[in-house]
C-alpha cells in the first residue's frame, strides 16, 4: 500500500475523509446528517455520508495527541464501504497530524498477507493524503511511513505460517533487509553449537530446520554505542516434550512475534534514517518435540557460561532469550529491549489490553511507556520481586528455568510465571540499562479496531521506532 | 507469649544476651561488658564464627560464659541500614534465637529508645503463635521465653513508643487468629460475635443479620450467601477518634475512613465448585475482613485521632439445593443488575453491597477494600505485592509510601474502559466475570461499578494473606496482611 502526498482539490465523484475532532466546530454542510447519526467524532468512529459523493467524517477525539489523528485515519478507512480510493482530506491539520492521519489509514488498511488460491479480500485502496503544504508534510509522512512500514513488516512475519515461516526461511526473508542498508548476519546451527549457544541450540536442535541467531545492525550516524533489540523468535512451539495441550496450540505460529517486532523497528530506523545505531539479536528456533528434544531435567550451560535447570521444555523462550541477551552485551550496547510473547501468565495479569514490562532501569521503562502510549501500544510495569528470584534456587545447577508446576499456591496452580521469567532474564542481561516487555496477549488483534485489522499487530515495532526517536537520537 | 519490658543496661548473670553489633564494630556498653564477662573470648568467637556484623547476619555462642545461656549476635550493617523498618525486622530475626530462653535480655542500649521500641515491636510479631488446637505438642517443641528485657538508655520513653506498636500488634494478633481459625468454628455468627470484643477498646460495633440486609436491598451478597445453613452478617465498626470540631455540635469535623473487607469464612466456590486440590486454603477467604477487624483493633488500641469506619460482609459460599445458580440474575444494593456467571467469583458480590452501604451511609472521605480475591493477582504478582487498583492518584500514593515504610508492598495494578467492556452482559447490568485474560482488573472493574465517586482504593490481597514460609515479621500462616499497611496509611496522612 503506497500513499500518495496531493494538493489538488478533490474531484467531484471522489470519497474524501475529514479529521473531526471533538468539541470543535463541525463543518455546517453536513450539520443535519451529523446531529440524526448522533456522530460526536469519537477517536476511532467514523460516519460515510454519500452527499451524493462519498464523505466520511473521521473522529479525532480530543485531537490531542497524533495517536487520535491515527485512529481518526483508520476509522477512516475502516469506513470505506464499496469505495476503492480514498482522499484523506488534511488541509486543516499541522504536518504531523496530517502524516498521522495518513499513517492510520495504512495501518488499518495494509492488505494482510494471506494465503490463498483465489482473492477474497478486496484489494488495498487506493489512498492520497491531501495537504495545502506539500513540503511541511513530506518529512513527516517519511517518518510516519517509515513506521508503519515496520510494523506491517513484523506483521506479515507473524501471520506467515510455521510451515512457510521456518527458521531458514525467517532468517533468509530478515536477509533481504540488506537491501535497505541493514547488515544481516545469521548463525546456523553448527556455529551456533561451535560457539556455546548452548540454550538455543537444545531448544531448537529437534525441529527439521534447526535454530538461527540473526544479528541485525543498523549503524546509524551518531558516535554512540547501539541501543539493543533483542527478540523471541519461535516460528512455532509444540512445548516440546513438556507438549501443549492441543486446543489453540495453532496460534503458536505466532510465537516469534517479539523478534518480528524487533526486525519492524529495524527496518523502520533503516527507512527513515535514523541517526542511531542500533542492532537486532534474534533467536530463531522451533521447538519441536521428537526423540532429539530436549527434556525437562536437563542442563544447559548457556552462552554466558552459566548453567540452567529445564523444568519445562514449553517455557523455551527464557533460554533463546538467555543465549541472545548474553550475546548482545558483546555489542556493549547502552540500553537492551527484550521483546517475547512469553508467558500465559502475563494475560492472566494484563489481559489483551496492554504488555507487560519489566526491567532493572526506571528511566528507561518510563521511556519505554511513554513510547507505548504513544503509538498506541501501552505497557504496564511488573515486578521482579526478590521471591521471583528465591523460586529459581536450582539444586543442582546455577539456576533453574522456572518453578515446577505444583509448587505454586491454591493447590500449586498459581504461579507468577512472568515475573519469575523476568527474574530469569536479568541474570542474563548484565548490569546494563535492560527492560523486557512480555508482549503474549498483544501480539493478535481478536477483533479489528481502529489501528489494525484482525490478526497480527505487529506490537512492539513501532514502539521501538518511537523509543528510539524519543530517546537515542541525540549525541549524549 | 513473652513479656517485653525495657530496663536500663545491666548484664544478665543467666539467660541469653541478644548483641546487636554493626558492621564497622564496636558496639554499646553491654558489648563490653560481654567481652569481659567472657574473658575476652567473644570478639575471637564471633571472628571464627564469620560473624561480620553485616545487615540480619546471625551467630550463636553457646554457654559463653558470665553464667550466660547463650549470646546471640545480630548485625545490624551499615550505618545507613539502623532504621526503625531494619530494627523491627532484626527484632524479627531474634525471636526464634532466643524463643527457647526463659529469660532474655537484647542489648540496644547503644540505639535510641525508639529502635529499643521498635526491636520490641519486631519480636512480639514474630512471636505469634496459634496453637490452640495442639493438645499434644512435646514440651520442648513450644517456646518458653516468658521475659524478654530490652536494654536501653531511657526505659520509659522507649516503653512509650512501644506502647502504640503493642496495640497495633494486638490488631495483628486478632486478624491471624481470625484467619487460622478453621471454618468449622469460624462462621459468619461467630466471626460477627468475635467484632464484638472491640467494644472495650471504644469502638462502636453494629451486627445486622440477613433480615436487615434483606429490607436494605442486599441482593448480591444474599444471593452468595443462600447456599449456606450458616447466616450472613454485616458488621459495622466505629472508631471515632478525631477531636471534634468546636462549639456544641457533636458533628465529626472530617468525613470517616473507611475500610470495607470480604469475609468469606469458607469458599467451596458454590456451584462452580472448586478442585479439590488447595481447597482448605479457602478458610482464608474472608482475610480482608479479618484485616478491617484486626486494623480497627489497632486504630482503637492505639487510641488513634481519626474517624474511621470498618466494614466487612460475612458469608459462607457453599454448594446445596438452595444455592444461587450461574445464570442467576441479582440486584445489588445499588439497584444495578449482575448476571452471576460464576458463583465462584462471590467476593466482588459481598463487596458490591457493603461498599454501596458504606458511601450511602456515611460518606467516607476515601474507601479502601480488602479481599482476597482473585487467584489471577497472583499468577501476576506472587506473594510479595498486593495488587492495588485506584480511582485517585493521591490515595494511591499514600499507599504505595505507607507500603514501603511498613514491608506490606502494593503493586499498582491498570483500570480501563477496555477490561470493563469484559464485564458486559447480555441480559444485566454486568457479568460477575470477564474471562481468564487480566482477570483481576475486570475484578475490579466491577467493584469500581459500585464506587460512587469516592476516591477509592482497591486491594487484592490473595496473594499477601497468608504466609507459605516464616518471614521476618510473620511466622508462616495467616499474614495479618494490611494491618501495618493501612494503620500506617492512617497515621501518617490522617491523624492531626
Amino acid at each position: 500500500m503506497q500513499i500518495r502526498l496531493r494538493t489538488t482539490a478533490p474531484r467531484p465523484g471522489e470519497a474524501v475523509a475529514l479529521p473531526i475532532r471533538q468539541g470543535a466546530a463541525l463543518p455546517e454542510a453536513f450539520a443535519a446528517q451529523i446531529a440524526a447519526a448522533r456522530f460526536a467524532g469519537k477517536a476511532g468512529t467514523a460516519l460515510a455520508l454519500f452527499t451524493p459523493d462519498p464523505v466520511i467524517l473521521a473522529g479525532a477525539g480530543a485531537g490531542v495527541t497524533l495517536l487520535d489523528y491515527e485512529r481518526a485515519g483508520g476509522a477512516a478507512i475502516a469506513a470505506l464501504g464499496e469505495a476503492t480510493a480514498v482522499v484523506l482530506d488534511a488541509r486543516g491539520l499541522k504536518p504531523a497530524q496530517a502524516a498521522a492521519f495518513a499513517a492510520g489509514a495504512m495501518l488499518r488498511g495494509a492488505a494482510q498477507h494471506v494465503i490463498r488460491s483465489a482473492p477474497v479480500d478486496r484489494p488495498a485502496p487506493r489512498v492520497e493524503l491531501l495537504t495545502s503544504d506539500r513540503l511541511g508534510a513530506i518529512l513527516p509522512w517519511h517518518a510516519a511511513e517509515a513506521s508503519v512500514r515496520g510494523a506491517l513488516y513484523a506483521r506479515d512475519l507473524v501471520t506467515a505460517p510455521a510451515n512457510h515461516l521456518t527458521p531458514a526461511t525467517f532468517a533468509a526473508r530478515l536477509r533481504a533487509l540488506e537491501a535497505h542498508g541493514i547488515q544481516v548476519r545469521v548463525m546456523g546451527p553448527k556455529q551456533l553449537r561451535r560457539r556455546g549457544f548452548g540454550a538455543l541450540s537444545a531448544v531448537g536442535r529437534e525441529a527439521a530446520s534447526g535454530p538461527r541467531l540473526v544479528t541485525l545492525r543498523w549503524k546509524g550516524t551518531l558516535n554512540a554505542r547501539p541501543v539493543a533489540f533483542i527478540g523471541k523468535g519461535l516460528c512455532f512451539d509444540t512445548g516440546g516434550i513438556s507438549i501443549k495441550p492441543a486446543a489453540g496450540m495453532e496460534e503458536m505460529r505466532a510465537d516469534m512475534a517479539g523478534a518480528a517486532a524487533c526486525a519492524g523497528a529495524m527496518l523502520a530506523l533503516a527507512l527513515r534514517r535514523s541517526p542511531a545505531p542500533a542492532v537486532a539479536i534474534l533467536a530463531i528456533a522451533e521447538n519441536a518435540t521428537g526423540g532429539a528434544s530436549y527434556r525437562p531435567g536437563d542442563v544447559l550451560r548457556t552462552l554466558s557460561g552459566r548453567t540452567v535447570e529445564v523444568i519445562d521444555t514449553d517455557a523455551e523462550g527464557r533460554l533463546v532469550l538467555a543465549d541472545a541477551l548474553h550475546k548482545a552485551r558483546q555489542h556493549r550496547p547502552q540500553a537492551m529491549i527484550d521483546l517475547a510473547t512469553l508467558t500465559g501468565s502475563i494475560v492472566t495479569a494484563l489481559g489483551h489490553h496492554r504488555a507487560g514490562v519489566f526491567g532493572n532501569d526506571p528511566p528507561l521503562a518510563a521511556a519505554l511507556v511513554a513510547a507505548g502510549a504513544a503509538v498506541g501500544e501501552p505497557l504496564w510495569p511488573m515486578p521482579i520481586g526478590a521471591r521471583h528470584r528465591e523460586d529459581l534456587n536450582s539444586d543442582i545447577a546455577d539456576i533453574r528455568q522456572c518453578a515446577p508446576a505444583g509448587s505454586g499456591a491454591f493447590g500449586g496452580r498459581l504461579l507468577p510465571d512472568a515475573s519469575h521469567a523476568a527474574a530469569f532474564l536479568r541474570e542474563f542481561a548484565g548490569p546494563l540499562p535492560w527492560a523486557h516487555l512480555d508482549i503474549a496477549g498483544v501480539e493478535m488483534r481478536p477483533e479489528a479496531d481502529a489501528l489494525g485489522p484482525k490478526g497480527a499487530t505487529g506490537f512492539g515495532a513501532r514502539l521501538l521506532d518511537r523509543l528510539v526517536a524519543m530517546r537515542f537520537e541525540e549525541e549524549r | 507469649m513473652a513479656d517485653i519490658a525495657f530496663t536500663k543496661p545491666a548484664l544478665p548473670r543467666h539467660g541469653a544476651l541478644v548483641l546487636l553489633l554493626p558492621e564497622e564494630g564496636g558496639g554499646g556498653a553491654l558489648h563490653e561488658a560481654a567481652i569481659a564477662a567472657t574473658e575476652g573470648r567473644l570478639p575471637k568467637a564471633l571472628e571464627a564464627a564469620g560473624f561480620k556484623g553485616k545487615k540480619g547476619q546471625t551467630a550463636t555462642l553457646w554457654a559463653p560464659g558470665g553464667g550466660l545461656s547463650k549470646i546471640v549476635a545480630i548485625g545490624l550493617g551499615k550505618p545507613a541500614d539502623i532504621t526503625a523498618e531494619n530494627l523491627e525486622t532484626l527484632g524479627g530475626t531474634a525471636w526464634p534465637l532466643i524463643a527457647a530462653e526463659r529469660e532474655s535480655l537484647v542489648a540496644a542500649e547503644a540505639l535510641a529508645p525508639d529502635f529499643a521500641a521498635r526491636i520490641g515491636s519486631g519480636l512480639k510479631l514474630r512471636s505469634y503463635r496459634f496453637d490452640k488446637y495442639r493438645t499434644k505438642e512435646k514440651e520442648e517443641d513450644k517456646p518458653k521465653a516468658e521475659r524478654i528485657a530490652i536494654a536501653t538508655a531511657d526505659p520509659s520513653k522507649a516503653k512509650a513508643a512501644f506502647a502504640p506498636l503493642a496495640a497495633v500488634a494486638e490488631g495483628i494478633f486478632l486478624a491471624r487468629d481470625l484467619v487460622s481459625e478453621p471454618p468449622n468454628v469460624l462462621f459468619p455468627v461467630e466471626m460477627a460475635d468475635r467484632c464484638k470484643a472491640l467494644e472495650k477498646l471504644g469502638v462502636v460495633v453494629e451486627i445486622m443479620g440477613p433480615k436487615e440486609m434483606k429490607k436494605l436491598g442486599f441482593g448480591a451478597l444474599l444471593g452468595v450467601a443462600q447456599g449456606s445453613v450458616q447466616e450472613p452478617r454485616m458488621v459495622v465498626m466505629k472508631w471515632m477518634g478525631a477531636p471534634k470540631a468546636a462549639g456544641k455540635t457533636k458533628k465529626p469535623a472530617k468525613q470517616p475512613l473507611c475500610f470495607v473487607g470480604k469475609g468469606v469464612t469458607f469458599d467451596t466456590g458454590g456451584i462452580s465448585i472448586k478442585p479439590a486440590g488447595g481447597m482448605e486454603e479457602m478458610k482464608f477467604d474472608m482475610a480482608g475482613a479479618g484485616t478491617v477487624i484486626g486494623l480497627m483493633a489497632a486504630l482503637a488500641g492505639r487510641k488513634a485521632k481519626a474517624d474511621v469506619i470498618g466494614l466487612v460482609g460475612l458469608v459462607e459460599n457453599m454448594p446445596s439445593g438452595n444455592a444461587q445458580r450461574p445464570g442467576d440474575v441479582v440486584t445489588s444494593y445499588s439497584g444495578q443488575t449482575i448476571e452471576v456467571i460464576n458463583t465462584d467469583a462471590e467476593g466482588r458480590l459481598v463487596l458490591a453491597d457493603v461498599l454501596w452501604y458504606a458511601q450511602e451511609k456515611y460518606d467516607p472521605a476515601f474507601m479502601v477494600d480488602l479481599a482476597t480475591l482473585t487467584g489471577a493477582i497472583i499468577v501476576a504478582l506472587g506473594h510479595e505485592h498486593a495488587g492495588m487498583f485506584a480511582n485517585d492518584e493521591a490515595l494511591a500514593e499514600k499507599l504505595e509510601a505507607a507500603g514501603k515504610s511498613t514491608g506490606e508492598l502494593v503493586w499498582r495494578m491498570p483500570l480501563g474502559d477496555a477490561y470493563d467492556k469484559q464485564i458486559k452482559s447480555d441480559i444485566a447490568d454486568m457479568k460477575n466475570v470477564g474471562g481468564r485474560p487480566g482477570g483481576s482488573i475486570t475484578a475490579a472493574q466491577f467493584i469500581q461499578r459500585f464506587v460512587n465517586n469516592k476516591p477509592w482504593v482497591h486491594l487484592d490481597i490473595a496473594g499477601t494473606a497468608w504466609a507459605y514460609k516464616d518471614t521476618a515479621l510473620i511466622p508462616k500462616g495467616a499474614s495479618a496482611y494490611g494491618v501495618r499497611l493501612l494503620d500506617r496509611l492512617v497515621a501518617d496522612n490522617y491523624e492531626d
